[in-house]
């Protein structure tokens, strides 16, 4: 099973942690995973403003630098979310879409077709989990709260087999941070206000770390708890998977 | 140059007024989210509640599209019924009809039950200006009549003013006691105005939740019992329904009257769901008033056809996070929240481009939506067609193109990423300036000295 | 080209895909194992209140009993003799204003939501709702499970053909700061007489 490892833009130069962890945790499982150089996007800062079409010579790349592996692994939910959803249409008229259908969140990979069972890494600690929007309700990592279906979480299932970890939710344990890409710089109030209301939700379970499958909801909610002064600190949960390994 | 200016639209500059209230805005949310909670537990109790929604939304893209089959039949029974159909291909036509029956049956006062439709078609301005007194009898309804606002929600229309606000008004317009702002004294007060309205009107108007084909049954469906007061005194009765509420039969009801409310408020029926057939021997023909105004257009239109399938429950309204934290006077279009937004653009992509970017895309409307409306992916589908309407932000379509052209060049994007960690020493007074929207509600992140791409070289040794 | 003619036309012609209706009879609705329980239980949870005549009781006693200050009392049903107005005698439906008690017949109730329907069974219907409190006589062996079963089996009256209602509690409203309040702009009470076999 060949892995390419993909790591989104935001992630790449913001929180290459998170890249880290992810390499160093698939490694620790005995996995092939190769990072191919010269990553840049996936397209979709542009697409949910509006311009999709400038993702499509993204994809392409995309495509050509992953048609060769069996899986397609990123740290992220919502680039996950929109290179599975979009891509194929993207591509349409030009050749089939090969990458959507290998292209896992790094979650419901080890999850669903690693499918580890066994203790991972120590963190004993109280963490909030956040299930961030893509992952609920485009990647089917939890069972949505709107939804009556039996209640599941892959996230959590994960975390739980982190030595001494305490992983609690929220109230309105899947409703939105706020970040919606340029919604962020379009509507600052809303955003900021989502985002503050969010956080406080989380800091009342008690936990000290809020964690959660993307790296935009984490890069909202830490700037918004920096300039509020509030103390909790951020986690992907990738990074929690990987501690201590 | 703020930031504020360069990206803003009328919905977050409204917004951001909204939100100054940090009291009020609180309560807002809060009371929509109690009411989604309370749909939660609707939904919990029925095991089968995801089927119906399936079922539902099937039924309605059957009915839709074979809706001109559908209207024939219903026409045909309901004027078998004894009933009077009028057909109006949009508003004016819609306000011309209706005035044309008043004054045929020389109709001085009108009582009417809640219709979104007739708001639509901004049908009470119309008959006020031709002389007619147009009387709401839901109590939100009144409210807002009484108080010269527009409703800010499709079910809840008063819901932004709390009890002293409507203890002030009725004071003024109704002569109630003075500082007795009690919801069930106001209630009461209303009450016996308003029966006296019913008692006095020459005719009572309806909407239609339903129409069904195979019947001509109009159904309204209403808590306080108004549409029936409406239709029980006057002696005319008039039911005003836009082409998509028609569907096919009585099985097909069931479906849609048990999710209708428990989707819309929580409760699993309204107090009244009435079947009118045909006016009471004592009154006139009953007249049904078939309203077109754009939809026969919508439903060719490949993206957002599925929006005729609403049945104008409101629970996307409630489940809204940016709606919640907005209030319905934030969006341009007479209807807020994510159908409200997919609305306005069919009809009119000019006036209401400002709501489509009112929008995280969390999806949290389409999960809830009673009928599977494809809400959220409908408006990102809105924001690929903005800028061939001429409305996408050009601030916005400029920082697009920037993006694009680093992520498009391998080159540019690895310079600009070795160079990101010296915006770390970027002073803070320029960092955190008006040009730099994240600033205003974020610290600006820090960014580590290495990307991955350059820190993965040594992971692989 | 009429209007309708028109309208239909137009819409005819944009339709682009079209759907098959889904089937609805494998639709697994809610049943209870004693729908008669739940009916009750849901009455009362949406303010209505429910009565359990005894056999050989009187009804028109009962009523005198549970509105013993009650002046008006609006019923066309043969055994309701306490009745001081006549919703099928009346000169006009306004006429009817001022009624203290509305006794009017229940078709069959509906256990997942308190629903009973009502066909019109008089010459004003305003009965049915310009009472101050609405009692509805219901046969207690005739409830249905939802709503599905519901609509297979509502009637309208032979007469009266032109109206019928399922009724769930009394009126109510929560429009005015969100508190919920009995009595909007039809009855501020209502109760089921469930009547025995």
């Amino acid at each position: 099973m060949k892995i390419g490892l993909f790591i989104p833009c935001y992630v790449d130069v913001v929180y290459p942690q998170v890249g880290v962890a992810t390499y160093k945790l698939l490694k620790h499982l005995g996995l092939d995973v190769t990072y191919p150089l010269n990553q840049t996007c996936c397209g979709q800062p542009m697409a949910n403003a509006g311009f999709e079409k400038q993702a499509i010579p993204l994809a392409e790349k995309f495509e050509d630098k992953f048609k060769e592996f069996d899986y397609v692994v990123a740290p992220s939910v919502s680039c996950t979310a929109f290179i599975k959803i979009n891509y194929p249409r993207l591509l349409e008229g030009k050749h089939e879409c090969i990458t959507s259908s290998k292209i896992m969140d790094v979650i419901e990979f080890l999850h669903d077709v690693i499918k580890v069972d066994h203790p991972l890494g120590t963190f004993p600690h109280k963490v909030s989990l956040h299930n961030s929007c893509h992952g609920v309700r485009e990647l089917g990592l939890s069972s949505p709260s709107e939804e009556h279906v039996t209640p599941f979480n892959k996230i959590k299932d994960l975390l739980n087999l982190v030595e001494g970890i305490q992983v609690l939710e929220p109230e309105r344990p899947d409703e939105c941070c706020g970040f919606g890409g340029m919604f962020s710089v379009e509507e600052t109030v809303v955003s900021a206000q989502m985002g503050l209301d969010k956080i406080q939700r989380h800091m009342k379970t008690g936990a000290r770390f809020i964690t959660g499958p993307d790296c935009s909801c984490l890069m909202h909610m830490s700037g918004i708890a920096k300039k509020q002064g509030l103390n909790v600190e951020f986690k992907h949960v990738v990074e929690i998977l990987a501690a201590g390994l | 140059m703020k930031s504020e200016k360069v990206m803003s639209t009328g919905h977050s500059k409204a917004a951001k007024e909204f939100l100054k209230n940090q009291t009020y805005a609180k309560w807002h949310d809060a009371t929509f989210w109690a009411v989604r909670s309370k749909r939660d537990n609707m939904a919990y109790g029925l095991d089968e509640w995801e089927q119906l929604r399936e079922k539902a939304s099937q039924i309605k893209r059957h009915t839709i599209t074979h809706l001109d089959e559908y209207l024939d039949l219903f026409a045909t029974n309901a004027e078998k019924n004894g009933c009077i159909v009028h057909w109006a291909k949009d508003a004016n036509e819609f306000n011309e009809i209706v005035y044309g029956i008043l004054k045929n049956h020389n109709v001085k006062k009108m009582v009417k039950s809640k219709s979104m439709l007739t708001e639509e078609c901004e049908m009470n301005p119309y008959l006020e200006a031709h002389g007619i007194e147009v009387v709401e009898t839901d109590l939100g309804e009144r409210i807002i009549q009484l108080k010269g606002q527009k409703p800010s929600h499709i079910v809840m229309p008063a819901i932004h003013l709390n009890h002293d606000d409507v203890g002030e008004l009725f004071e003024e317009k109704l002569g109630s006691e003075k500082g007795n702002h009690d919801p069930t004294y106001l209630t009461y007060v209303a009450r016996l105005s308003l029966r006296n309205e019913f008692l006095t009107a020459d005719a009572g108007m309806t909407g239609g939740n339903f129409g069904i084909a195979e019947t001509g049954d109009i159904v309204v469906c209403t808590n306080e019992g108004n549409a029936d007061m409406s239709t029980s005194c006057p002696k005319l009765h008039i039911a005003a329904i836009g082409l998509e509420k028609i569907i096919p039969n009585y099985d097909c009801l069931a479906v849609f009257q048990r999710m209708l409310c428990r989707a819309g408020t929580g409760q699993p029926t309204t107090t009244f769901t009435s079947h009118f057939r045909k006016a009471r021997p004592t009154a006139h023909p009953m007249h049904i008033v078939l309203v077109d105004n754009g939809r026969s257009e919508w439903i060719g239109n490949p993206e957002h056809w599925e929006a005729l399938k609403c049945i104008r429950c409101g629970s996307c309204m409630n489940t809204c996070p940016v709606y919640r934290r907005s209030g319905g006077y934030s969006y341009s279009y007479f209807i807020p929240g994510p159908i409200g937004i997919n609305l306005g653009m069919l009809r009119d992509t000019q006036a209401h481009s400002g709501n489509v970017s009112a929008c995280t895309l969390c999806l949290s409307c389409q999960t809830v939506c009673p009928v599977k409306v494809n809400l959220g992916d409908q408006i990102y589908q809105w924001r690929q067609q903005l800028d061939e309407f001429g409305t996408a932000n050009p601030q916005k379509k400029l920082m697009c193109k920037g993006m694009s052209a680093v992520y498009g060049n391998e080159g540019i994007y690895n310079l600009g990423t070795a160079l990101a960690h010296w915006a770390n020493l970027i002073p803070s007074p320029l960092m955190n300036c008006g040009l730099n929207p994240w600033a205003e509600g974020h610290k600006m992140m820090e960014f580590p000295k290495k990307p991955f791409h350059k820190l993965i070289k040594d992971l692989e040794k | 080209m009429s209007n309708k003619e028109d309208i239909l036309k137009r819409y005819r012609a944009n339709v682009r895909e079209m759907y098959d209706m889904p089937d609805l009879s494998d639709i697994a609705a809610i049943t209870y194992g004693d729908p008669l329980v739940q009916f009750i239980k849901m009455t009362e949870s949406v303010g209505g209140h429910v009565i359990e005549v005894k056999e050989g009781q009187d009804i028109n006693t009962l009523v005198r009993e549970m509105y013993p200050d009650a002046k008006e009392i609006a019923s066309n049903l043969p055994e309701v003799t306490i009745a001081t107005r006549n919703p099928d005698t009346v000169g006009r439906a306004r006429d009817l204003n001022g009624t203290d008690v509305g006794i009017i017949r229940g078709m069959f109730g509906v256990a997942e939501n308190a629903c009973v329907w009502i066909p019109q069974t008089m010459k004003e219907k305003a009965v049915m709702f310009i009472s101050e409190n609405l009692v509805i006589l219901l046969p207690k062996s005739q409830i249905v499970n939802n709503m599905h079963e519901a609509y297979k089996r509502i009637e309208f009256d032979e007469t009266y053909d032109g109206y019928g209602t399922f009724i769930s509690g009394p009126s109510k409203t929560a429009d005015i700061a969100q508190v919920l309040v009995m009595g909007a702009q039809a009855a501020r009470s209502a109760t089921i007489l469930l009547l025995p076999e």
